[in-house]
């Protein structure tokens, strides 16, 4: 067997900072739990702020001090991200439960372990493992302890003194558990003191003693767990299994104002995402970000109440764990929103996604790349702008101009289908026949239509002696008449006779008359469409 | 040593002119006859300039020989003025659209001065369903021309033809015409005549004026090259037939006295 084990020193503080905004998190920070200092971050122990402090002791000092409870439900969360990301290279891979919490001392899990002996050929050793692992684990912005050894729990307990530690074999790991404190094996256990009032140092004074005597005076549970480390007795671990849905919050310690304050917190869900994404080597390709106001009774200046959350949901076209295309999407669709109230608390929601093989990284623009690039644009715009302004065209069999063509929210897949079916996005153009256009006719039979149309029914035109005029200027009729005669069966009939017109400067219009009836003596010319 | 003054003009308080006798030096010589061999974006200013880039043919003779490039630029914008839509701007850019169109790249259309009719680009040879079309005008204009932007910068759009706001400060199409050197395509800003005052940061500008049925005035305003003195009178795939169009014409045709001078101001306004 071979163990990883990697513990995070300062894993409530670092849960901490992450709910500040930037700027806070680089000053003086504390946590305090039962008004006792339990953690302090650099430029807080700078001024001299250390764990044990009392809480007024501790304020005395630095009154500019950032100070907030601890709270092991953040940290559990946290360490979540960290277990998920580490799901990524094997699937064993346990959270070390923390001591029995007894009294104040209540600690949250800070350490995750991977059983890699199955993985490690396929990354190409433990060298390589590490690596990657840490690099994986770097965007979640923890400070890492690690260590590897051949018993979980003496890697578990040697990560916490050591920042590496390399177990390579059992007598190894055995020799450096040897010079290990004693302390390890105490917090959170009620012999602590008595481990203390003894003496003992480290752990070998303490296996030193007999067996029997340690058993009757600290119960068998210290022993089998010298016994666990050592890897004289088995220890098995539950692995962890990942949840079906990705939810997680985050309570933010300053209220949110701002749309750049949201996000900022926003990125660090999405760091848990694409960490609970890529453990199982997902894509996502809708998810829900929820925003949880500042209760507020009065009602706004429109009369309304202000929800207690916000809702944004962001689907995408194709499936992504990119973090910084999502926080690009995320970032535009804020932009758009005006947020109703400060915002307290985030939470991020992800149950549909996509399995399926990581795109291959190209080095060359390819097709796909390229179509892979299309989608991206038109999904941010669509972020931005909003669905609704993003279109694609129709052509309807319908005689009537106005109902012929249907503008619709366009559909990224199909405008993209078929995009970048060349070889390469820069090939050449295909040769364009030179066509000349000074004696071309239009095809036989086809009826040319303009590209612009006027909305709707069209636009009057002036009239002089019941021949139309644009701008104050007659217009010339070349072409036509062409009876358009439809839609007796939805009610919206027409009866016209279409003609192409020209203007003084020889552009072309396509004009109607409504058809004369003896009951409308003067029905009038409309405008239809230009020839753009 | 000044590359860009001509050899052996140099004024007498330069350094003395070489003697004739003595042979020019080679690269004196190629930026004397040919500067666009030491660099593609070097030319002379009675040169028709290079581009880059392959260009995409206009699908036009007449003008494609004016073009620098011959054809319509690659990452870079191309500015038509014209005074209104609808007199055959479509059917200009048609053949080099429809060509990328089928090249499998897409076409995006921004901020359409009017609605457009699916048929009537059909018969011109789009591919309709794969067009596609940005609405912004509801927007404030800072989206509008992000939006263009960010379609530019992508570098994966084929084409993208785009009606400007109008009154559009001059540091935006600059900024523009940055974003569009990752534009691997045309870029086709259209704008409104009275444009043509100010200066542009496109490095192509053409004011389009309908010279006839079926028919377009192009002028060429600014361009890598020699100011083009008179208007290319361009062909449009027709709308007309050819009996149509001779009626059109005969009807075109300037009549003795009053109409002569009103059709006369009325061109002199345009342009």
């Amino acid at each position: 067997m071979l163990w990883i084990a990697v513990h995070l020193p300062l894993l409530s503080l670092e849960s901490f900072a992450a709910t500040l905004p930037a700027e806070m998190a680089a000053q003086p920070l504390a946590l305090e739990d039962e008004h006792r200092i339990v953690g302090a971050n650099a430029p807080a122990r700078q001024l001299g702020i250390k764990p044990g402090l009392k809480r007024a002791t501790a304020l005395a000092l630095a009154p500019q001090l950032t100070l907030a409870r601890a709270d092991p439900r953040r940290d559990a969360c946290a360490l979540d991200a960290v277990a998920h990301t580490a799901l990524a290279f094997t699937p064993n891979v346990a959270i070390q439960p923390a001591n029995d919490a007894v009294g104040a001392e209540a600690t949250a899990p800070d350490t995750v372990l991977l059983d890699v002996q199955g993985s490690l050929r396929y990354f190409g050793g433990l060298e390589q493992l590490l690596q990657r692992l840490q690099r994986a684990l770097a965007p979640l912005g923890h400070r890492l302890h690690i260590a590897n050894a051949p018993t979980a729990l003496g890697a578990a307990l040697l990560a916490r003194v050591h920042r590496r530690f390399d177990g390579i074999d059992l007598p190894a790991t055995q020799r450096a558990l040897d010079a290990a404190p004693a302390w390890l094996l105490g917090p959170g256990h009620a012999h602590w003191e008595a481990l203390q009032g003894m003496g003992l140092r480290v752990l070998a004074e303490l296996r030193a003693l007999p067996r029997s005597g340690i058993a009757r005076r600290f119960g068998a549970e210290l022993l089998d767990e010298l016994d666990r480390a050592y890897g004289a007795k088995p220890d098995p671990r539950v692995a962890l299994v990942l949840p079906p849905a990705f939810e997680s919050r985050l309570e933010l310690f300053a209220r949110a104002d701002s749309a750049d304050q949201v996000l900022h917190g926003a990125g660090i869900l999405l760091d848990r995402l694409i960490a609970w994404l890529a453990a199982q080597h997902a894509f996502v390709r809708r998810f829900t970000l929820v925003m949880q106001h500042e209760p507020r009774w009065r009602r706004g200046d429109d009369g309304v109440l202000t929800p207690p959350e916000t809702t944004l949901e962001l689907a995408l076209a194709e499936p992504s764990r990119e973090r910084a295309h999502l926080l690009v999407l995320l970032r535009e669709r804020l932009a758009r929103f005006a947020l109703p109230a400060p915002t307290l608390e985030l939470r991020l929601h992800a149950a549909d996604i996509a399995q399926r093989a990581p795109p291959n990284v190209e080095l060359f623009p390819t097709p796909r790349s390229e179509r892979e690039g299309l989608l991206r644009l038109i999904e941010r715009l669509q972020a931005r702008l909003g669905h609704e302004k993003v279109h694609s065209l129709a052509a309807i069999d319908d005689h009537r101009p106005e109902l012929a063509t249907l503008m619709r929210p366009a559909d990224a897949h199909a405008v993209c289908r078929g995009r970048g079916s060349f070889p390469s996005a820069t090939a050449q153009m295909p040769s364009m026949p030179a066509v000349r256009y000074e004696d071309a006719e239009p095809a036989p039979g086809m009826r040319v239509r303009p590209v612009w149309l006027m909305t709707n029914q069209g636009e009057p035109l002036q009239e002089r002696d019941a021949w139309p005029l644009l701008d104050g200027r007659p217009l010339q009729l070349v072409s036509g008449p062409e009876r358009i005669e439809s839609g007796w069966w939805d009610m919206r009939l027409v009866e016209r006779d279409y003609f192409i017109a020209q203007q003084p400067d020889g552009a072309l219009l396509w004009i109607y008359r409504i058809r004369r009836l003896a009951s409308k003596p003067s029905p009038g010319w409309f405008l239809q469409g230009r020839f753009g | 040593m000044d590359l860009f003054s001509a050899p052996g003009a140099a004024s007498g308080a330069a350094p003395p002119a070489p003697p004739a006798t003595q042979p020019e030096p080679p690269l004196r010589q190629a930026l004397r006859e040919a500067p666009h061999t030491l660099h593609p974006t070097l030319w002379l200013g009675h040169q028709l300039g290079r581009q880059a880039d392959a260009t995409c043919a206009s699908g036009y003779p007449a003008l494609d020989a004016e073009l620098p490039g011959s054809g319509w630029p690659r990452r870079a914008l191309s500015e038509l003025l014209l005074r209104q839509p609808g007199i055959g701007e479509i059917r200009l850019l048609s053949p080099c659209l429809t060509a990328i169109q089928r090249s499998g790249r897409l076409v995006m259309l921004f901020d359409l001065p009017a609605a457009l009719s699916a048929r009537a680009l059909a018969q011109l040879g789009f591919d309709v369903e794969a067009l596609l079309v940005i609405n912004t005008k509801a927007l404030p204009c800072g989206d509008s021309l992000w939006a263009l932007e960010q379609a530019l910068k992508s570098g994966h759009v084929g084409a993208v033809l785009a009606w400007l706001p109008p009154r559009l400060r001059a540091e935006r199409l600059r900024r523009l015409q940055l974003a569009a050197q990752a534009h691997d395509g045309p870029a086709f800003v259209l704008r409104e005549m009275a444009a043509a005052e100010q200066p542009t940061a496109a490095p192509l500008r053409l004011a389009l004026r309908p010279a006839g049925a079926d028919a377009l005035g192009v002028r060429l305003l600014k361009r890598r090259g020699p100011p083009l003195e008179s208007p290319l009178r361009l062909a449009l795939p027709p709308v007309l037939s050819r009996a149509e169009r001779e009626y059109a014409h005969t009807a075109l045709e300037p009549k003795p006295a009053a109409l002569h001078g009103a059709t006369f101001i009325n061109l002199a306004g345009l342009l």
